[in-house]
């Protein structure tokens, strides 16, 4: 029978399901607060569904995102915003029990402050799935999951909203009511329209359902300052043999820092686009030193982790001032190159010299192999791991454990730390 | 009124949930958090760290020829200044017969080069320059980079000797010219005269500078050069 709870129950049902979402999704957030790497629930049905790997997946990208969480500057990782979508979600859960409880389901005031409550979520959404879909190209399913969670309890509201009108309006006439409203859900006792005081404070407490678990979340959180610049440094900053390019020279006053990277490697791209987001980039005056992922050129690996990334790297270092330009484009093509060298060596010098001829007479010369040999033997002198990228500000080393979710914290305190450009 | 109490309850709980759960995970992180820093490392997950070449034909006795060669040449240890080995060194640098020191360099094939000179010559041509420039441009991770020079049985032995130690320093001027701020740390000189381990006429199919005839003695009147992929 359809009654004037059916948009309530609507509501309880999305939020139940939007909770459900977020609740995983903060959970796979939470998990790499140990600073170490985890598998993520990306499923519609979570918790039921295996676990895919981390890596690649949609869910993985929007989570290393930094439109996965606020405040990363001041908390490690900062706070997930699926954490506060939890609360919201609790929040107008509470609020249509409450109406339906107090059977005040009929009241105009208490639905429109549920529709209201609900258009959060729902503008939330769109702002993140607009973000998703244009600026990280990825689809994660549990976020899809509370976006149609959202719009679940944004119609549900609406139906409720609606159902109230027609029921104060059908009153307002004296006619009946609503013959289908059975006493149980609709008590005319309730007559009085919730309070505006009322209103104001279920809104605090609106405001406590989210503010309550992010300040237990930040003054619960571990000590991650102590492992900021434990992670070793440089034995030999310097660069005598002109091996580095400058990839981004930073704002006046901006801190020295060298990036160990290879240009066709996902991480190194990933990292760059946290750190651009991040607006941490302008404080630091970057120079790269080629540390390629393919055994063409680098004796230390028995097979090419990114294949075409030597004559890549070479064209980076013949690009000279211009390194950011060749650079840019490799991370803007690292897939087509990595998999057109994979079946045949000579795509990457083909890509690179269609896309820039005035490289075509330095690429593979006996000079800048040599050069890349040294940038190589450069990361020999100073003892790093096989890994890219890594970041040394000041000759110190960005943590790898920090290099994704807790970057913007833990490169943010060690640039204060060093007191460069702000 | 009881409605509102119930009302109250179920905000409570509603409330308690995230919390509760946030709370739990953030305290699962953080205990597992403390027992990785004090869990030990497990071997197999550590990454690898940047090293010099170190290939499998770094046998003993090449080693040991390296070892000696950089020791008495001055590269390593206290022989600070002293560039070259002396040819009376030679026979102590390297103790086994001429053929077995020169079957040493045998897995270098595709890495080593013959700077060939003219008779009683010690001057380097342009194919010899190019020769000598492509093989160092090559350096990968090789940690060190070996000059062997020769001369072949014609003439005295004291000017053989001569000789050869011209041919080894001809080469490493020409190396000198690319700036390299580690030439020093890098370049092994060893000159032999014309009484230790002359190269047989096998060696005439390797990377050549001269593209004549190769007879034993072409072939003696030579830098062997090549980069050396093993560390010590």
């Amino acid at each position: 029978m359809k009654t004037r709870a059916t948009g309530l129950i609507v509501v309880l049902v999305g939020a139940a399901l939007g909770m459900f979402f977020a609740s995983f999704s903060t959970y796979d957030f939470a998990e790499h607060l140990d600073r170490q790497t985890h598998d993520l629930h990306c499923s519609f049905i979570p918790g039921i569904a295996g676990r895919p790997e981390a890596a690649g997946t949609g869910c993985h990208v929007t989570l290393m995102s930094p439109y996965s969480s606020v405040m990363r500057s001041s908390v490690w990782g900062g706070v997930p915003v699926s954490m506060p979508a939890m609360s919201v979600f609790a929040f107008i859960a509470f609020w249509a029990i409450y109406l339906m409880i107090t059977k005040r389901n009929g009241d105009r005031r208490g639905t429109m402050f549920l529709l209201l409550a609900t258009a959060l979520p729902l503008i939330t959404s769109l702002v993140m799935g607009f973000i998703s879909f244009t600026k990280l190209g990825a689809a994660c399913k549990l976020c899809i999951g509370i976006y149609v969670s959202s719009l679940v309890v944004f119609v549900g509201a609406m139906m409720a909203r609606s159902a109230s009108a027609k029921l104060q309006a059908a009153r307002g006439t004296g006619g009946p009511a609503d013959e289908t409203v059975p006493a149980d859900v609709y008590d005319p006792r309730m007559d009085k329209p919730i309070s505006f005081p009322a209103l104001a404070g279920a809104f605090v407490l609106g405001i406590a359902f989210v503010f309550v678990p992010v300040v237990v979340y930040a003054s619960t959180l571990p000590n991650y300052e102590r492992y900021i610049g434990q992670c070793g440094a440089l034995e030999h900053q310097g660069d005598p043999q002109g091996i580095m390019v400058s990839i981004d020279p930073g704002s006046p006053g901006a801190t020295e820092a060298i990036e160990v990277l290879d240009p066709l490697c996902p991480s190194c791209k990933a990292f760059e686009q946290r750190l651009q987001a991040s607006g941490l980039a302008p404080r630091l005056s970057r120079k790269a030193v080629l540390f390629p992922l393919d055994n063409t050129c680098n004796w230390m690996l028995s097979r090419a982790e990114h294949p075409g990334a030597c004559t890549v790297s070479e064209a980076v270092l013949c690009a000279g001032d211009n390194a950011r330009e060749v650079l840019d484009w490799a991370f803007a093509e690292q897939d087509r190159i990595r998999e057109a060298a994979s079946h045949d060596p000579a795509a990457a010098t083909r890509l690179v010299r269609e896309r820039f001829p005035q490289l075509s007479s330095c690429i593979g010369t006996a000079a800048i192999r040599n050069k890349l040999s040294r940038s190589l033997r450069w990361a020999v002198n100073n003892h790093l791991q096989v890994l890219t990228p890594q970041l040394f500000v000041g000759g110190v080393k960005l943590c790898d454990e920090d290099s994704d979710l807790g970057m913007d914290y833990a490169l943010s305190h060690m640039l204060e730390r060093r007191g460069g450009a702000r | 009124m009881p409605r509102t109490i119930l009302a109250a309850v179920v905000g409570l709980v509603l409330l308690s949930i995230p919390t509760i759960m946030v709370a739990t995970w953030v305290s699962g992180a953080k205990a597992r958090l403390a027992q990785s820093e004090s869990a030990p490392v497990d071997a197999s997950q550590r990454v690898a760290v940047a090293a010099a070449a170190d290939e499998g034909y770094c046998n003993g006795d090449l080693r040991r020829v390296l070892r000696r060669v950089l020791q008495s040449c001055g590269l390593l240890g206290s022989g600070a200044g002293v560039r070259g080995c002396q040819p009376v060194e030679a026979r102590n640098v390297a103790t086994m017969s001429g053929d077995d020191f020169n079957a040493l360099f045998n897995p270098l094939a595709q890495r080593a080069g013959i700077i060939e000179f003219e008779r009683d010559g010690s001057t380097l041509d342009q194919s010899d320059r190019d020769l000598i420039s492509r093989l160092f441009a090559e350096q990968r991770g090789a940690s060190y980079f070996f000059v062997v020079s020769r001369a072949s049985p014609e003439g005295n032995v004291e000017h053989n000797r001569d000789l050869s130690r011209a041919r080894a320093e001809a080469v490493m001027s020409h190396l000198r010219t690319f700036n390299d701020p580690d030439l020093d740390r890098e370049v092994g000189l060893l000159w032999l005269g014309e009484e230790f381990a002359q190269l047989n006429t096998q060696f005439c199919s390797w990377q050549r500078s001269g593209t004549g005839e190769c007879t034993p003695d072409d072939i003696n009147r030579s830098a062997f050069i090549a980069w050396i992929d093993c560390t010590l």
